[in-house]
């Protein structure tokens, strides 16, 4: 009985982690990138200069709004999380316009100046496209997603019962000894991040708990809107009891704002103020928490802009939803510090790790065993295909998404998109000059190609900014330095990748010569 | 300083569970050691990762405490991995 259990679990595990296994491969890869997405946004806007906000740059976004936005809808402020090179971003609804007519101004945020900055979808865009892909509809996508990681659920607990001999391997990683390493690998980063790998597949469907299972909220609330719009309440309005407003009062300078918002929370900074019908007696600011800590208030705080009173602080969440935010917290790991962040990084990469020489794997077990190794049968040939094209591809991809970023013209329209476009045709064209070579010169190249990229990123960083990475090192600037020696280690593990694979003996003569033997006693 | 002392505690930890296992004592200490001295060496790994627990949890609240313990185990348990893959080369060094 207990042997056809793991059996079973065996080929559960196998099929659960193989069929969505490429998606899980880009999901784990680019959430993995993720972490670090504010320090890429950063990198990837070289013009921004990491600064505290100051009351100067504050008092200057105060008399921007009302000479530029006098009259719009609302007004909206983005402050900097303090982790990278960021603006203060501020932006407006005309009044009359819709979202897509939305003005966005980018200022420093220590002196208040007007920066022209690239246009560029930055580290946001590699955070998108872990949960919503690209080019296709965003609810599709998160269907396909959310099916990917039920599997990988699935996958990681029958893989627990498969590979009993967990605790028995914990230590041991052989290289060069075939299928043998190739599984030790799996294992390895399996298991030493295991409770990292169940965390964040757990908690990544409950961050897409609503898509996977609407029924429940359905059930309570009559329907999705109705649950969103208790969960989310609109902005407290002021009830006017004049018919008419005597003159137009005076906003409070947003320092002020900020200082009396701040006071209601222990410790948490603002991150975010909309201040709804600026200019009128109406007008109230509405104040967010940045997610600083885990599990930490996301309530909002309502001021009357007018008059700095209080009016209310949003509802605080019930069990479930707090358990909820604990939850997604932990999967985003936004409250963490940077020793924390590499932590999560570090875990997320044997994750990436993980899922590739999973998929691997199940190559390297069945090449043994097919009836001619020359020519394998269709699905296997998928397989193998699939693993080059997409391992090595979409990671080339994101080189090349970080190299478009330097080299495309900063007037060019639609830049950001363009950047996009670059990770995937990179990615195409990998895919399709790894399917017309032999499989081995085929991974080889591609993560030749990879190693390539990669050292080119810090390289073109220095030819094309003034932010190389020998400035970045003097000047003490850890996210400029930082990221180009993240580039520079990704292309030596690529390259050292790559010179084994060409260097590798293969050892199938043996196993051949004993099969022979076999065949010959039968 | 907090987060050294929960990687080194962790270190200490599965280079002591690694010890008390029969196959790496061969490959390390070129003899199996007694079952009570395997016992030992698993306990006091076991103990050092509780304690490394409870100065995370101390140190950092409970809450970021506990995800920075669960990380700092696994870079130490890789580390110790890592170790272990080069141990001829280390052993080489260590007693030529």
């Amino acid at each position: 009985m207990k042997e056809t259990l793991r059996q079973s679990m065996a080929w559960l595990h196998t099929w659960a982690g193989l069929l969505p296994g490429w998606l899980l491969f880009v999901i784990f890869l680019f959430g993995t990138t993720a972490f670090f997405q504010i320090e890429i946004d950063g990198w990837m806007h070289p013009e921004l200069k990491r600064a505290p906000v100051t009351g100067q740059a504050l008092d200057r976004a105060d008399a921007l709004f009302r000479a530029r936005a006098s009259g719009a809808e609302s007004w909206s402020v983005s402050l900097p999380s303090g982790r990278s090179n960021e603006a203060l971003v501020l932006s407006w609804t005309p009044s009359g316009g819709g979202w897509e007519d939305r003005a966005e101004v980018k200022l420093d945020p220590a002196t208040g100046r007007e920066v022209a900055v690239r246009e560029s979808a930055g580290g946001f865009f590699l955070y998108r496209m872990h949960f919503d892909l690209h080019y296709l509809p965003v609810i599709w996508a998160r269907y396909l997603v959310c099916i990917a990681a039920l599997a990988m659920l699935v996958a990681i607990l029958s893989g627990i019962v498969t590979h009993k001999k967990i605790f028995a391997d914990f230590f041991m990683l052989r290289f060069g000894k075939g299928q043998r390493s190739w599984l030790d690998a799996h294992n390895v980063t399996a298991v030493l991040a295991l409770p990292f790998h169940l965390m964040i597949t757990y908690t990544g469907l409950v961050a897409l708990l609503f898509t996977l299972m609407p029924w429940g909220a359905n059930a309570s609330f009559g329907s999705m809107e109705a649950f969103y719009e208790k969960a989310f309440p609109p902005a407290p309005t002021i009830a006017s009891t004049r018919a008419s407003p005597p003159s137009a009062p005076r906003q409070l300078p947003l320092r002020e704002i900020i200082a009396r918002a701040e006071a209601n929370w222990a410790g948490q900074r603002a991150s975010y103020i909309s201040i709804e019908q600026p200019g009128t007696p109406d007008m109230v600011a509405g104040i967010w928490p940045g997610q600083e800590m885990l599990g930490g208030g996301r309530q909002p705080v309502y001021l009357n802009a007018a008059t700095g009173d209080m009016l209310g602080t949003g509802d605080k969440p019930g069990a479930a939803r707090a358990t909820q935010r604990v939850m997604i917290d932990l999967h985003a790991g936004r409250f963490s510090g940077a020793m924390l962040r590499w932590l999560y990084f570090l875990s997320g990469a044997a994750g990436t790790i993980m899922v590739a020489s999973g998929l691997v794997l199940w190559t390297v077990k069945r090449r043994a065993k097919l009836p001619d190794p020359s020519r394998p049968h269709v699905g296997f040939r998928l397989v193998e295909r699939l693993n080059i094209g997409v391992i090595a591809g979409s990671f080339a991809g994101i080189a090349v998404y970080f190299l478009a970023n330097r080299l495309l013209p900063v007037g060019l329209p639609h830049r950001a998109d363009w950047e996009i476009h670059s990770l995937f045709i990179a990615w195409g064209a990998i895919f399709t000059w790894s399917i017309a070579r032999p499989v081995k010169r085929a991974w080889v190249e591609a993560l030749a190609a990879c190693a390539v990229l990669y050292a080119l990123v810090p390289m073109v960083n220095a030819l094309t900014t003034q932010r190389g990475l020998v400035p970045s090192l003097i000047a003490g600037d850890w996210i400029f330095a930082g990221f180009d020696l993240a580039m520079l280690a990704t292309a030596a593990a690529c390259g050292f990748t790559a010179w084994k694979v060409a260097t590798r003996k293969p050892k199938t003569a043996p196993r051949r010569k004993t099969r022979e033997l076999e065949a010959m006693a039968a | 300083m907090i987060h050294a002392a929960i990687f080194l505690l962790s270190l200490a930890g599965f280079a002591l569970l690694l010890l008390a296992m029969g196959r790496h004592q061969q490959d390390w200490l070129r003899r199996k050691l007694p079952a009570g001295g395997s016992r030992a060496l698993h306990l006091s790994g076991l103990l050092m990762l509780a304690l490394a627990f409870v100065i995370a949890g101390a140190g950092l609240g409970w809450g970021y405490g506990a995800v920075a313990w669960f990380g700092w185990m696994t870079a130490a348990a890789a580390l110790i991995v890592a170790a272990n893959l080069n141990r001829d080369r280390i052993l080489r060094r260590v007693r030529p």
